[in-house]
């Protein structure tokens, strides 16, 4: 009786679930699929380049300025964001940009030589936009066929866009680095000693 | 649009409540061992947000076969992963892999038909048949030049499509990150081998050449990502953890990227104040 109960239960979730999506805005975004379409068009170039240390300085400078740094090292700090001080706070930002900017370029290493085209576009809400793209001229059966690399892109109230995550076919950097370092600080006592430790790990990580 | 919106709570929360109103009524919510509806699983349902974490309340034990995994994984599978790189031709190791890909098919084509995936089964039916005839017994894959997509599926994923939840994360030493309902899978579709009820020595030594050859085949191929994960982590443990999490999820929606699962940007909308 119980749990006939809760499969009804259950059952009207999975309906809800299924409205929701079908009710869902999944309109896509051109302007930001116009942003993205520029960012991979100058990140492209880099990609032909055939010396790393000049492909590592490009991807540094593209991710300075197309990459929302600040909103993305908050978000890696998860619910510890608000235990932070400012003092470890201004110490902390510097690193993690240092170490997202060194995780950009061993990832994006991997498409040397290939090319980033926008495919599509999804509204999650009016102002956190997900736009997908492909390798171009992937051939059936090799390791790009089915590759969907994904931008997260949030636009600000002046309509400005700034990339805050990126991954490929659903698996997300920011939300892996938040994951790790929420870990680091649980491991550590949690709190100010935590993120501390959190501070010595990146500082180690980055070789300062 | 605004009125879309509107519509879109009225109705979460007319469900919600006939749900919450129907369950406290029944004394169901809270108070059962066995599946209640729970008031955070009735969020995740109207809000659309889902974890992209498992839970791991056996961390300190997880950590610990994680040391010992790292042990056995330096010692053991790398060098010899390695030793399979330097030896054996790019293309004589896609041969195997591909060959080892074609004996999983009929695993993959009893799960397809249990998650009712008739579509899929018929894919993976079409791929044995081409590559095991024409692709030289498996060794080719003619079946993705004439376009048949190939794609995996274990008893894991079944339980994932029939409603059990994933249970607690665990970290087996050389099987690597799992979940209570995969690792279960995993013995399960041992049982679905067919080459494992055939108990002749010949037989004995191919389940174990299998075994030994697929293990090393598969280390080869994320010698290189692994290294660069590990070399990037703060924490390799938690990265394995988090990036299988999030492509198990993939993998069990069959490929579909859910996008209203990710955490709420929400989480970043504070900073906008501040400027």
């Amino acid at each position: 009786m119980k749990s006939t109960l809760a499969a009804t239960g259950r059952l009207a979730i999975a309906l809800i679930a299924g409205v929701m999506t079908a009710l869902a805005p999944a309109r896509a975004d051109k302007a930001a699929e116009a942003f993205m379409a520029g960012v991979l068009a100058e990140a492209n170039v880099l990609f032909d380049a055939p010396d790393k240390a000049a492909r590592d300085a490009g991807i540094e400078a593209l991710v300075d300025k197309y990459v929302d740094m600040d909103r993305v090292a908050r978000f890696a700090l998860g619910q510890y964001a608000r235990q932070a001080s400012e003092s470890q706070l201004s110490v902390y930002r510097p690193l993690f940009r240092k170490y997202a900017t060194s995780v950009y370029q061993a990832t994006l290493d991997e498409y040397t030589g290939e090319n980033l085209e926008v495919v599509d576009s999804i509204d999650r809400t009016e102002r956190d936009i997900i736009v997908n793209s492909k390798v171009v001229g992937a051939k059936p059966g090799s390791q790009y066929a089915d590759l969907v690399v994904h931008w997260r892109i949030y636009r600000d109230a002046d309509g400005g866009h700034r990339v805050v995550d990126a991954g490929a076919s659903g698996v997300w950097l920011a939300i892996e680095q938040q994951s790790t370092f929420k870990s680091v600080i649980a491991n550590n006592g949690g709190g100010a000693a935590g993120i501390d430790a959190l501070i010595a790990d990146l500082k180690a990580k980055v070789g300062e | 649009m605004a009125l879309l919106e509107l519509t879109k709570c009225a109705l979460a929360a007319l469900a919600a409540a006939a749900i919450i109103g129907t369950a406290s009524a029944q004394g169901v919510v809270g108070d059962q061992p066995d599946a209640p509806v729970t008031q955070s699983e009735i969020d995740a349902a109207v809000s659309g947000t889902g974890a992209t974490e498992i839970a791991d309340p056996w961390e300190g034990f997880n950590r610990k076969m994680f040391s010992a995994h790292l042990f056995l994984d330096g010692n053991l599978l790398v060098p010899a992963a390695k030793a399979y790189r330097a030896t054996t031709p790019k293309a004589g190791r896609r041969g195997i892999r591909r060959f080892l890909a074609n004996i999983k098919a009929p695993g993959i084509f009893v799960n397809d038909i249990l998650q009712g995936e008739f579509g899929r089964a018929g894919e993976t039916f079409g791929r044995f048949l081409v590559n095991t005839t024409i692709g030289a017994g498996g060794f080719a894959d003619p079946a993705a030049q004439i376009g048949i997509p190939s794609h995996g599926e274990d008893f894991g994923q079944t339980l994932a499509v029939w409603g059990v939840d994933s249970g607690p994360f665990m970290f087996l030493p050389l099987v690597g990150p799992t979940t209570a309902r995969d690792g279960f899978g995993k013995i399960v579709q041992i049982g679905m081998d067919p080459l494992f009820y055939v108990r002749t020595p010949p037989a004995d030594i191919a389940r174990y050449a299998r075994a030994g050859v697929g293990g090393v085949s598969a280390r080869e191929q994320f010698l290189d990502p692994l290294a660069e994960i590990e070399e990037k982590s703060l924490d390799y443990y938690a990265s394995l953890r988090s990036f299988y999490a999030q492509s198990r999820k993939r993998e069990i929606a069959n490929g579909v990227v859910d996008y209203g699962d990710l955490p709420d940007i929400g989480e970043f909308e504070e900073f906008d104040e501040l400027n």
